[in-house]
């Protein structure tokens, strides 16, 4: 018996032990588990059960300078899969369904492996109603399938401006790594024209809704009765200094043409119509942007992607006359009544430049008017090139005008460091000069540029940097708010300018170059031009502003392998003239009355 | 007068069991109110409640010879209903553990418990065994294996491992001197850790040859014993291949819980995340978003825990463990006191028994211990476990009253 007893009290202290060492082991956990790690496991809790439902604000929308609207925006349905919940098994009746070819789904998945998988991939934008009743229907089979309702752009407001407003497209990987927390996946985002400048403004400005969900993902309710949601804010709306029916306008003169066209209005630098021709349509760009349709407009040897009125470079032809004449009369080299004897061309050593014409005595205004080379010639030999190469600068030649588009070229101004590397030192003579005299030879210009300059003489020395859009609306009181731009100005007595003028005015209303656009109400000034193509048929160009006393609209014309400029470009210029100045006199009308 | 009642009447144990009682229901309520299937389990439990303080309360007015005598009828009557319910039991969630006795359908195997400790206690301590005599311990593992077996059928895993558990102790109790406990003990030890893979196994026979060195048997027993171990673990290693394939899953989920989170592993998984999220105080009473959306299955039944850790905290918790602690500090106690050897081997059955249940729900509601199927006594819902546990209690507080006679 105390033997027996012995034992047992033993194995009771063992009993007790056991039961002892898991209470202490099962404590600890608790505390570790409920105290140490709690966070984590919060965390994990509302992982669970808290969703967050990010809400995309609509992007901001177009306006014209009249508060017409240019480009808006309309819902469309989005098909998204999480791969988290998604079941791959109905992969096969889900592409059949959507009727896309069969892999379709995987592709989709695989461009955005490697992203959480929690992350809802977006497959197809734009489907059809039905199949988001059929999605809506079947909910409980289709695991991790949803839809959403996305705003996509809806340019059905009768311009396209493909160069203007560019386009979106979904955010790629280094973008989303450069701008980390403002974007997500799936997001779009400006690549090109304005969409891509102002896209800090027209993005607006994410929000969520936190919902509670239960273990088969469906949605209980609101959390914290939404105290904690946050609604997106839209993105800024702006407001073009485009024309809706001059950009119309243009847009139908182009038809079926190559070229450019820039309409600004001098005193404000602000762009009233804009053409790069052929254009490419926006509206196919706006739902489904296949990577054929991509890849077509790239092949496409017309380059409709190309926007040549700020990137295609070119000699700008005599257009560029009443700048050389503007800095030979500045310099002294020449005034108003200086004459050349112009007897069909000029001889300089054994070569001999021709002119297009006999014009005999011709002063600068005459040289203007009729277009005469050998005045030019005569000139630019007098000046020198590196004087000509520094007030070509001045009026924006070579350089970026800084326009809010999102690509643009500089040009080429040479000058003798230009010609010393190209031709080597020495090596080049004056005679160079003669064709920069009469805008032939290794001067290039865009179409905005030329445009930029004729404001400057247009509007008297004095303009800005060309720009497309005016300012952005206030979201609650609907206020524009101007965008700032650099003034541009250069330093010419008004007296020279006016002679130049005058020359621009003959052009159209004289004996002059382009008398088949004489309008009898509007005093239109211009210049002709022609830019010698080495590859096919000259270009040709027009510049001009009206009405003559008091410029309201420049505009810069170039019409691809066309031959003159008088017959195809200045007939457009004044098209454009006329389209505006008209639609300008309706709006103050239509102002007015409003404002009474 | 109470110190009267006292005597006769265990009230700390009393108490913990209804406190742990009323916590059951709050956690049964909160987790099956918002439920569409089971909305209607808090009431029944209630009634179960009440149904079980009726057996509580008869158990303990019983006379306090009639255990022992009525433990062979039971024990038989108890292999009887195993082998029914494999004949003819219904088949819940893959395995047949209910037979239906009209409207209501209840657990033989939960019978069987009592049958099991009766029987055992009542055998362990006829006439003063030699337990250490390899023929009565072998019969004393025959009538503990023998209903093991049987629930192996079902199959019902958890179930077995508590009548194994019970079997073991109860000898270990009886005076089975170390080393044949040892050797009794070590396979299913083996067998256990060899789950783990074999760098675990290969630890523990190294733990078991030392143990060996320490008792200091002849070379010849050694290298048996040894050889048994390793055999045990390899047969058992066979057979797992023949087990349901739920089974097989529920054990690789326990080696590696996070390897499946969204099958197997995930109730294991959801039941850490309510706890931990539950923190110091608890989200509050039907607060917890765990158990409010149902992340975790069935929670009222096997993962009723997490009801408590989620929604009243580390603090409610630690009361829930604390009430359980007090229960099993109360029965080491009262054994020296009991005069009997017969109802001593009955009280460390029902310590075992509780415990048991107790460690395996809470360490798998902790991750700490393998997912198991057993409930948590007087918490979980289920009406069989209640009052079997409850009339288990009875027999304890019948035991405590009569500690002092000799039957």
């Amino acid at each position: 018996m105390p033997e027996q007893s012995f034992h047992n009290v033993d194995r009771r202290k063992i009993i007790f032990s056991v039961i002892l060492i898991f209470f202490a082991v099962s404590v600890f956990q608790l505390f570790k588990m409920q105290i140490l790690e709690q966070v984590t496991y919060v965390e994990k809790s509302s992982e669970n059960s808290v969703r967050k439902i990010t809400l995309k604000p609509p992007r901001g929308i177009f306006f014209d300078r009249n508060f017409q609207i240019l480009v808006s925006n309309k819902p469309s349905y989005s098909l998204q899969i999480i791969p988290a919940n998604y079941n791959y098994s109905i992969t096969p009746m889900l592409e059949k369904v959507l009727g896309v070819e069969p892999g379709f789904i995987e592709k989709e998945l695989k461009k955005r492996a490697g992203y959480s998988r929690y992350l809802p991939r977006r497959i197809k934008r734009g489907i059809d109603f039905n199949i988001v009743a059929w999605i809506e229907e079947n909910k409980s089979f289709l695991p991790g399938v949803e839809y959403v309702v996305e705003m996509q752009r809806d340019y059905s407001f009768g311009v396209n401006g493909a160069h203007i407003f560019g386009y979106t497209r979904e955010i790629n990987r280094e973008q989303l790594k450069k701008y980390k927390g403002i974007y997500s996946l799936g997001d779009y985002i400006g690549i090109k024209g304005i969409e891509k400048t102002y896209e800090d403004y027209l993005r607006g400005e994410k929000g969520y809704r936190l919902v509670i969900v239960n273990s088969q993902q469906k949605i209980i309710g609101s959390f914290e009765n939404g105290r904690k949601d946050k609604l997106p804010r839209k993105g800024y709306d702006l407001v073009l200094s485009i024309d809706w029916q001059t950009q119309r306008k243009a847009e139908q003169l182009f038809k079926n043409k190559t070229g450019s066209l820039v309409a600004l209005n001098p005193k404000n630098g602000e762009i009233l119509a804009f053409i790069s021709a052929p254009q490419y349509s926006l509206s196919k760009f706006s739902s489904v942007t296949s990577k054929k349709f991509v890849k077509s407009l790239i092949n496409d040897p017309s380059k409709p992607l190309f926007n040549r009125a700020t990137s295609a470079i070119y000699p700008p032809g005599s257009t560029i006359k009443m700048l050389v004449g503007l800095i030979g009369l500045e310099s002294g080299v020449i005034n108003r009544y200086s004459t050349v004897n112009c007897k069909g061309g000029y001889q300089y050593g054994n070569r001999f430049f021709k002119c297009h014409g006999v014009h005999g005595v011709t002063n600068i205004e005459k040289a203007i008017e009729q277009s005469c080379n050998t005045f030019f010639y005569k000139l630019i030999l007098d000046i020198g090139l590196d004087r000509y190469a520094n007030v070509f600068k001045q009026f924006g030649f070579g350089e970026k005008t800084g326009v809010d588009l999102s690509e643009e070229s500089r040009g080429i101004v040479p000058d003798s460091k230009y010609y010393n590397k190209i031709y080597g030192e020495h090596k080049w003579s004056r005679g160079n000069l003669l064709s920069l005299g009469i805008g032939q030879g290794e001067l290039s210009v865009t179409t905005l540029q030329l445009a930029q300059y004729i404001a400057l003489i247009a509007n008297n020395g004095k303009t800005v940097q060309p720009h497309v859009v005016r300012g952005y609306l206030t979201p609650d009181t609907q206020e524009l708010i101007p965008f700032e731009f650099k003034d541009v100005s250069v330093n010419i007595k008004q007296e020279n300018l006016n002679i130049i003028k005058r020359g621009m005015y003959k052009v159209v209303n004289g004996n002059g170059t382009a008398t088949n656009i004489k309008l009898p109400d509007i005093k239109i000034a211009g210049k002709t031009g022609t830019s010698q193509n080495p590859h096919g048929k000259d270009h040709a160009l027009f510049v001009a502003f009206a009405p003559y006393e008091n410029p309201q609209i420049v505009v810069a014309v170039m019409v691809e392998n066309v031959g003159f400029g008088s017959s195809h470009a200045a007939p457009i210029a004044q098209k454009i003239i006329q389209t505006y100045l008209k639609s300008q006199k309706e709006n103050l009308i239509n102002e007015s009355l409003t404002l009474r | 007068m109470f110190q009267k009642l006292q005597d006769r009447f265990d009230f700390s144990i009393f108490i913990a069991v209804m406190l742990l009682i009323g916590i059951g229901l709050i956690a049964i309520y909160s987790s099956t109110y918002n439920h569409p299937t089971a909305k209607g389990n808090f009431d029944k439990q209630v009634y179960w409640a009440l149904f079980s303080m009726i057996s509580f309360f008869f158990f303990y007015f019983l006379p306090h010879k009639s255990f022992r005598y009525l433990s062979v009828y039971f024990y038989a009557f108890s292999l009887l209903l195993l082998v029914s319910v494999i004949l003819f039991g219904k088949v819940v969630s893959g395995s047949k553990s209910w037979v239906s006795l009209g409207p209501v359908g209840f657990q033989p195997s939960e019978f069987a418990k009592i049958g099991l400790i009766f029987f055992l206690a009542y055998w362990l301590s006829y006439k003063r065994r030699n337990i250490n005599n390899l023929k009565d311990v072998g019969v004393a593992l025959l009538i503990g294996l023998v209903p093991v077996a049987l629930i192996l059928m079902q199959p019902d895993l958890g179930t077995a491992i508590v009548f194994a558990l019970i079997t073991f102790v109860m000898i270990f109790w009886a005076g089975l001197n170390l080393f044949a406990f040892f050797v009794v003990v070590s396979p299913a030890v083996v067998v256990f850790v060899s789950l783990f893979g074999v760098s675990a196994l290969i630890i523990t026979l190294i733990l078991i040859i030392l143990a060996l060195f320490f008792f200091k048997r002849d070379l010849f027993t050694s290298i048996t014993i040894f050889v048994i171990n390793l055999a045990s673990a390899l047969v058992f290693n066979y057979l797992v291949k023949y087990l349901k394939p739920h089974q097989q899953k529920r054990i690789e989920t326990f080696v590696n819980p996070s390897a499946d989170p969204l099958g197997a592993g995930y109730n294991a998984l959801q039941a850490k995340v309510a706890i931990g999220s539950g923190g110091l105080f608890g989200k509050g009473f039907m607060q917890g978003s765990q158990t409010q959306l149902r992340f975790i299955p069935e929670q009222w039944t096997d993962f009723i825990f997490c009801v408590i850790g989620e929604e009243f905290g580390f603090w409610g918790s630690i009361v829930t463990l604390s009430l359980f602690f007090i229960i099993f500090l109360r029965i080491i106690n009262i054994l020296p006191s009991v005069k009997d050897e017969y109802s001593r081997l009955v009280l460390v059955g029902i310590l075992t028994l509780l415990f048991v249940h107790f460690g395996i729900n809470i360490g798998m509601n902790l991750g700490i211990t393998p997912v198991i199927g057993l409930p948590l006594p007087f918490i979980s819902y289920g009406g069989s476990s209640l009052i079997v546990n409850m009339s288990l209690m009875g027999v304890l507080m019948n035991i405590y009253k009569n500690r002092r006679l000799y039957t």
